[in-house]
């Protein structure tokens, strides 16, 4: 029996069905958002075996039973990583069945955390997420006087000041991890900037890149692209389990987010949160948000009121340099594109 | 030569390896994972470095995910994948260096 690989179409009716089929009877659940898929046909072009590709993950990987033992998952991998790297990404990520774990880790991938009796987080790089704990810089603190705070910060507003004062007061040093994801209108460099900008002159602040580690594509993909209350679940708990590693490796104690009344996908990530890090033993602490004129403040609303072409508004939600940016001519690719955008709310 | 760009080679069936490069500036960074690392790691890493510096090849990261390749096969890959990097798609000079 000869095998050939090939790509299936999003258009390719037929095979897709073929694929969601071979999905179902494997058990295992479809990702709503793929960005490549592969198939494995034999020499009647029966599918075998499939999988899928998002942004620098693999997903959705499955060999028919008929043709377990047959090494068909080697060749789906192989496929999908020379995809990826024609994409130009060789650090790749996968999540797997835990009972499937064992079968990537004889095709180079490694185990990074994972949900008991949900799924494995893996990746292709055996000292990937070490030599990432390694290059964070560190606190002389102690753990209980040691904080983390992940924002995205899209843009930084005065409400993710707040809540950064609010975190210092209550430690000696709180580490932020600036979201290094480039999804939305405003890169992640510039981000990252205005979070540098806007906390001048505040004691004991760590700026760090989020890198792959933490909300990222591959460790909670619902945030960018909605995805079922499941799935962001199950996610979620995968995230906040390398979370817990990372602040067990920095001795980081504590971890303070701030309330969320409007996205629904970050209710449900703090929901999770509050579950998951006192039981890994991490504390956590919601503060609740910075208010003007009776107005919660928020990023997403900062940026409806850009797209809306009010940016008038935002005047009194945003630090002095946040504002220079979004009127200046350095933020006006970011604004135009957030002005072209038809969603900025975040989900 | 150079580790231009990242680059891939091979593939994860039996009796193959898949060789990735990517550039680095930490020197050369060799990562071996092998069905048979027992038996074979160090003939392995050895048929990987010679291939390597008969290229000429002084850093970069190599990434040598293993199934059983003969040493023949895994000089075939390395060599594939540096070249790959290097965009080098004519006249490819196999078994040698470029000068």
């Amino acid at each position: 029996m000869s095998y050939t690989v090939t790509q299936i179409a999003e258009t390719d009716h037929r095979g897709q069905a073929a694929v969601d089929a071979l999905l179902v009877q494997e058990g295992i659940k479809r990702d709503a958002h793929l960005d490549y898929t592969c198939g494995v046909y034999d020499d009647d072009y029966e599918l075998c075996a499939t999988g899928s590709c998002f942004a620098n993950t693999l997903r959705c990987m499955a060999v028919s039973h008929e043709h377990q033992g047959e090494g068909l998952m080697n060749l789906v991998v192989s496929h999908l990583s020379e995809v990826q790297v024609e994409r130009g990404n060789t650090h790749l990520f996968l999540y797997t069945k835990t009972s499937s774990a064992k079968f990537f880790s004889d095709l180079g991938f490694y185990e990074i955390a994972r949900v008991p009796d949900k799924l494995v987080f893996m990746e292709n790089r055996r000292t990937g997420f070490s030599d990432y704990l390694r290059a964070l810089r560190r606190s002389d603190t102690p753990r209980e006087r040691t904080a983390a705070v992940v924002m995205n910060a899209n843009p930084f507003t005065l409400g993710h000041r707040y809540l950064l004062e609010q975190a210092a007061l209550r430690a000696d040093a709180v580490h932020v991890f600036v979201l290094s994801e480039n999804f939305g209108p405003i890169p992640a460099a510039d981000r990252k900037r205005l979070v540098e900008k806007g906390t001048e002159g505040m004691d004991g602040l760590i700026l760090h890149d989020s890198g792959p580690y933490i909300i990222s594509q591959a460790t909670f993909p619902g945030y960018f692209l909605k995805d079922s209350d499941d799935v962001s679940t199950v996610h979620a708990r995968l995230d906040l389990t390398v979370f817990a590693r990372i602040a067990e490796a920095m001795g980081i104690g504590m971890r303070f987010v701030g309330e969320e009344p409007f996205s629904h996908v970050t209710g449900l990530y703090n929901q999770v949160m509050l579950e998951e890090l006192p039981r890994q033993g991490i504390g956590c602490s919601v503060i609740p948000r910075r208010s003007v004129d009776g107005q919660p403040i928020s990023a997403s609303l900062v940026r409806q009121a850009v797209h809306d072409g009010q940016i008038e508004q935002i005047r009194n939600w945003v630090p002095e340099s946040t504002w220079a940016y979004l009127t200046g001519p350095e933020g006006a690719k970011a604004v135009a594109a957030i002005r072209r955008a038809d969603q900025v709310i975040h989900h | 030569m150079i580790i231009g760009k990242s680059a891939m080679a091979g593939t994860l069936e039996s009796s193959d390896a898949q060789v990735t490069v990517e550039p680095s500036e930490n020197g050369l960074e060799l990562e071996i994972s092998s069905s048979v690392m027992n038996q074979y790691g160090r003939q392995i890493r050895a048929t990987v470095m010679q291939t390597l510096e008969r290229l000429d090849v002084q850093s970069g990261k190599v990434t040598v995910v293993d199934k059983g390749a003969l040493d023949c096969t895994l000089k075939a890959r390395v060599e594939c994948a540096v070249y790959r990097s290097n965009d080098i798609k004519d006249a490819l000079p196999w078994g040698g260096a470029i000068v």
